[in-house]
């Protein structure tokens, strides 16, 4: 015990912070791209901002701590952040469950918190308790507007004269995917589009072959994917790519949206259409600073940003420097204080959005504004390796392309490979007899 | 009709990987007395490496995938080597040894599932039912390793195992070299694991969270089988293919797991000793 | 006895020394320390390998959080969600323990392996109850006050060590540690060697329940990390380096392991330029630590353990 009381001693006087010097804390998941690339992005922002005079003069000092996807991990270092590190903002958070235990420690240390996280919980919490939890702010479109998404996906594909009447939903167990469909139901009815089957499934799942087939037999003309946490949707596309069917596979893919995607399927991805959730596709950037933002970061790390995440994080650090900036231009007595910057971060709404890496404007219940004047998912697809954009036009990037199996028709490899294995089992057990 | 043949097909691809899991697992068990916590991190670890050679084409990678396997089973071996007695141990040591080598996976591969194209590419069509060309590859092979297996069984090797698993001092006081034994049979079930990774990857797809997925797969298997009884593995493993093939056709594929680890629950309070497994 | 005030007063005086965000951390260790010496009950002193430790510190945490929350309609008393907690969790411990611990040491391993994985599995199945891969939370009103919460984290850990220390010494304890030298040899002086490994399974168990729901109050939140493998994982590390079967060497290796893993691997990685979890280097040492010491660190330390005590 007395071991641990001296180490803490000796922590504490090696953390004293610096004068002139803004902590900003990085949470997240540091063993994976949802973490790590958001740390990246921060530091980058924060080489560039100091570069340029740091904020109201003073320098940023970046720390962050890993939360290791462990929601009692994540609230102790977010408190450690707060209160040792003394971070005036912290940036960061992926995965609901470490989101909502990481809230309760921010409304206790009165933090401000620029999140990632796309779960619903999260702003119903700012909306039921506004004083405890308005210390939070999302940089990712909520879960719900996916359903929103679709719509314009389904439109836009009715419009290219593909024609949708029927649709199967494949959708990972997790609740938000519930949100969406409660959304997404009325829409499709007002679309006149048949939901031929709402299949669930658990985490690691795998077998989606038997789910395509039965689409097929459903005669469904899209399978539309809300998947994010199941970990094998590329296993979906690589089965949809190899059974070949005449329907399109046109959803909310989550890792669909990385760079490298295509690669990681060796090719399946082709064809695919998602949602570009977080509002970017490495190959159209939406807004200038989006596209020096790419290019930085991949000039000081030699990869592309490895996850959606990364955009948001960018964005916290810039758009904190803007709200303290303003704070101290309109006169704030401390323009750092949590408080104000609160005050100053709501300004920007929907009527007021700012331009970073893409157009952030937050609602009443501090979510990201969503639409095409502010951050949309946009409607993308892979195409012969490159991510385009299809929707909206004057976004879009390129025109749909149907997989080139739609037209063949469909050849049934042969008996005779089915029957020379059956026979080499056969002598293997005449063989063995 | 199209339905029944493709859960046959289905549930027989499903089995035939995790039977040659199961099987080596078991096989382990029967002779060293040792659970083998490990035996998910061979799998995994040959479906990584397929994924690795692939580039130089799907033989190099087969034989990359084995190399690799063998590879993790030797250090399997010489860990559990010096604690064989103590069963608390040898499971620690291996339970640790599984998630260390999956963080080393997540820190090399990083956490999105990989994949490679499959050597037979296309699909079948039998009786209405489809699937891709690949499984029906993949339930032969695992049917050809399984039949290769007992043909070693058979050999005056194999009696070495089996002397050894009865009674290993007796099998000492024979002659036998215990301990060559006991290095050839972990070799034995490494090559057996890294074979159903090399197809699995191949089916589905890989990523560091599946080793341990694997294990407990296994474990089901084994628990239904009856610990140690090769035999009983590869039967239950194909019971338990069929029971996720149907629950996924006829039921709803998020039950597919909680129906799989109830059955195994079910059987455990029925016979507690598995299938084939004979009470001690 | 002696040391476990020794504990407390140490911590006591901790509570005025150390500051805030330190206190919040090295309260969950002294739950986590709980949980380590709550498992070597059965591990250490009936030798039974029970890797589903886990099932009861979930099971207990989501009954408690369930309840309390009122999350089936009715918001219940603290007090009775605890009780529920702590019966649920003993109850199913019995009746899991008087199946499988007729079973040979290999089956029991594995079955209890396989046991968390189920439960977990509810908690997606009725993810309206028990609020799936996310979990929920119980609201900052209903968890324990930040002045008390450290306290709170003491007093539970202290008041879990010291009911394990007496069980232990008691007659009970004689019974659990001559089943784990000689199984035939306890049956044969007469000992009911299934009805004590139950008995003291199902103790084990009722605390992990009853540590799982402090650790609620204490997180405020719950969600299924508190079935993992990796917990487990945990669990065993402390108790093996610890030295099973000493409850004081779970306890404190639980104490200092959770400390170590949050303040000094990361640091010490990162002092080398390796951006590397720190799980590979705790599961190295487990490893190793296994294999060289298997009767722990606490084993070295007994007879100095035993004189202070």
């Amino acid at each position: 015990m007395r071991k641990i009381v001296l180490f803490a001693i000796l922590w504490l006087s090696i953390s004293c912070v610096n004068a002139g010097e803004i902590v900003v804390g990085v949470l997240g998941p540091m063993d994976v791209p949802e973490g790590y690339s958001q740390l990246k992005a921060v530091q980058l922002a924060a080489e560039e901002i100091n570069a340029a005079g740091g904020i109201l003069g003073n320098k940023i000092k970046v720390v962050y701590g890993d939360d290791k996807l462990k929601p009692d991990v994540g609230a102790s270092e977010f408190r450690r952040l707060a209160e040792i590190e003394k971070a005036k903002v912290i940036i960061g958070g992926f995965s609901s469950g470490v989101m909502l235990a990481t809230m309760e420690v921010m409304a206790e240390t009165k933090t401000l918190f620029l999140a990632d996280s796309s779960t619903p919980q999260a702003s119903a919490k700012v909306a039921e308790n506004y004083e405890k939890y308005k210390y939070w702010f999302r940089l990712q479109n909520n879960a719900t507007t996916f359903a929103y998404d679709t719509e314009d996906m389904i439109r836009y594909l009715i419009s290219k004269g593909y024609e949708v009447k029927k649709v199967y939903i494949i959708k990972d167990e997790h609740i938000w995917t519930e949100d969406v469909t409660k959304a997404l139901y009325p829409i499709l009815e007002k679309l006149g589009v048949q939901v031929v089957k709402d299949v669930k499934i658990p985490r690691g799942y795998s077998e989606f072959e038997k789910l395509i087939i039965e689409a097929e037999k459903l005669d469904a003309d899209l399978i539309i994917p809300i998947l994010a946490l199941t970990g094998t949707d590329d296993v979906l596309v690589k089965q949809w790519a190899t059974l070949k069917p005449k329907i399109l596979l046109a959803g909310h893919t989550i890792t669909a949206i990385d760079a490298d995607f295509y690669e990681r399927t060796n090719g399946a991805a082709n064809y695919l259409i998602f949602s570009a959730h977080g509002g970017v596709v490495v190959t159209s950037p939406p807004t200038q600073m989006c596209k020096h933002f790419i290019e930085a970061y991949r000039s000081k790390y030699g990869k592309y940003p490895e996850a959606h995440q990364a955009y948001g994080a960018y964005d916290a650090l810039y758009l904190y420097k803007t709200a303290v900036e303003n704070a101290f231009k309109a006169g704030e007595k401390d323009p750092f204080d949590p408080e104000v910057v609160v005050k100053y971060l709501e300004m920007f709404n929907e009527s007021n959005p700012i331009e970073l890496t893409r157009k952030i404007a937050f609602t009443s219940n501090h979510d990201l504004a969503w639409g095409d004047k502010y951050v949309k998912n946009w409607v993308s697809q892979w195409q012969d390796g490159k991510q385009y954009i299809l929707y909206p036009e004057k976004m879009a990037t390129a025109e749909l392309k149907l997989p080139p199996w739609f037209k063949e028709e469909k050849k049934t490899p042969g008996f005779e490979l089915l029957l020379a294995m059956i026979a080499i089992v056969a002598v293997a057990l005449r063989l063995r007899g | 009709m199209s339905a029944v043949a493709s859960l046959v097909i289905y549930g027989a691809v499903i089995g035939g990987i995790w039977a040659l899991v199961a099987a080596g697992f078991s096989l382990i068990f029967g002779v060293m007395r040792v659970l083998n916590f490990g035996h998910g991190a061979i799998f995994i670890s040959a479906a990584y490496a397929t994924v690795a050679f692939a580039a130089f084409g799907m033989h190099i990678a087969f034989v990359g995938s084995l190399l690799i396997g063998l590879a993790v089973g030797l250090i399997i071996y010489f860990l559990i080597k010096p604690v064989r007695k103590k069963e608390i141990t040898a499971v620690i040591v291996t339970l640790a040894f599984a998630l260390l080598v999956q963080h080393l996976l997540l820190l090399i591969f990083g956490n999105r599932g990989l994949t490679v194209q499959p050597v037979v590419d296309g699909l079948f069509e039998v009786f209405g039912a489809k699937f891709a060309a690949i499984r029906v590859v993949t339930l032969i092979a695992a049917i050809l390793v399984l039949l290769a297996l007992e043909t070693v069984m058979r050999t005056s090797f194999g009696k070495q195992i089996t002397a050894v698993s009865e009674d290993s001092d007796a099998a000492m006081l024979l002659g036998i070299d215990v301990e060559r034994v006991y290095l050839l049979v972990i070799l034995i079930s490494s090559l057996l694991a890294a074979i159903a990774g090399y197809f699995y990857v191949q089916v589905f797809s890989v990523n560091p969270e599946l080793g341990l997925k694997v294990l407990i797969y296994a474990f089901a298997i084994v628990i239904l089988g009856g610990l140690g009884s090769i035999k009983g593995s590869v039967i239950s493993s194909f019971i338990l293919g069929y029971i996720i093939a149907a629950t996924i056709l006829f039921l709803s594929p998020r039950w597919s797991e909680l129906v799989m680890l109830l059955a195994i629950v079910l059987t455990l309070i029925i016979r507690p000793y598995g299938i084939f497994g004979v009470k001690e | 006895m002696k040391l476990a005030f020794i504990y407390f007063l140490t911590g006591l005086l901790a509570y005025f020394i150390l500051p805030e965000a330190y206190l919040y951390t090295v309260g969950f260790a002294m739950l986590f320390a709980a949980l380590s010496a709550s498992w070597d009950l059965t591990v250490g002193y009936t030798g039974q390998v029970n890797l589903g430790h886990t099932t009861f510190v979930g099971l207990g945490a989501y009954i408690f959080a369930v309840l309390l929350a009122g999350r089936l309609g009715f918001e219940f008393n603290i007090y009775v969600a605890f009780l529920a907690a702590i019966l649920v969790s003993a109850s199913l411990g019995a009746a899991f323990g008087a199946i499988a611990l007729r079973l040979r040491g290999y089956y029991f391993a594995l079955i209890t392996a396989i046991l968390p994985l189920v439960f977990m599995q509810t908690v997606f199945i009725f993810s309206e109850v028990f609020g799936g891969e996310e979990g929920f939370s119980i609201g900052l009103e209903r968890g324990v006050t930040p002045e008390w919460r450290y306290l709170f984290a003491l007093l539970v850990s202290f008041a879990v060590l010291s009911i394990l220390l007496l069980i232990v010494r008691s007659r009970f304890g004689v019974r659990f540690m001559a089943i784990r030298d000689n199984e035939e040899l306890a049956e044969a002086i007469g000992i009911d060697t299934t009805k004590y490994k139950v008995l003291s399974f199902t103790i084990s168990s009722a605390m992990a329940g009853f540590v799982g729901a402090a650790i609620v109050l204490y997180r405020i939140t719950v969600s299924p990390d508190l079935y993992s493998v990796d917990l487990m994982l945990m669990i065993i590390l402390a108790s093996v380096v610890g030295g099973i079967g000493t409850i004081y060497g779970p306890f404190f290796f639980g104490l200092l392991v959770y400390l170590l893993k949050v303040f000094v691997v990361r640091e010490f990685l990162l002092s080398f330029g390796l951006r590397m979890s720190d799980e590979i280097i705790l599961y190295a040492i487990l490893i190793i630590a296994a294999i060289m010491m298997p009767n722990g660190i606490a084993a070295m330390f007994k007879r100095h353990i035993k004189r202070i005590d």
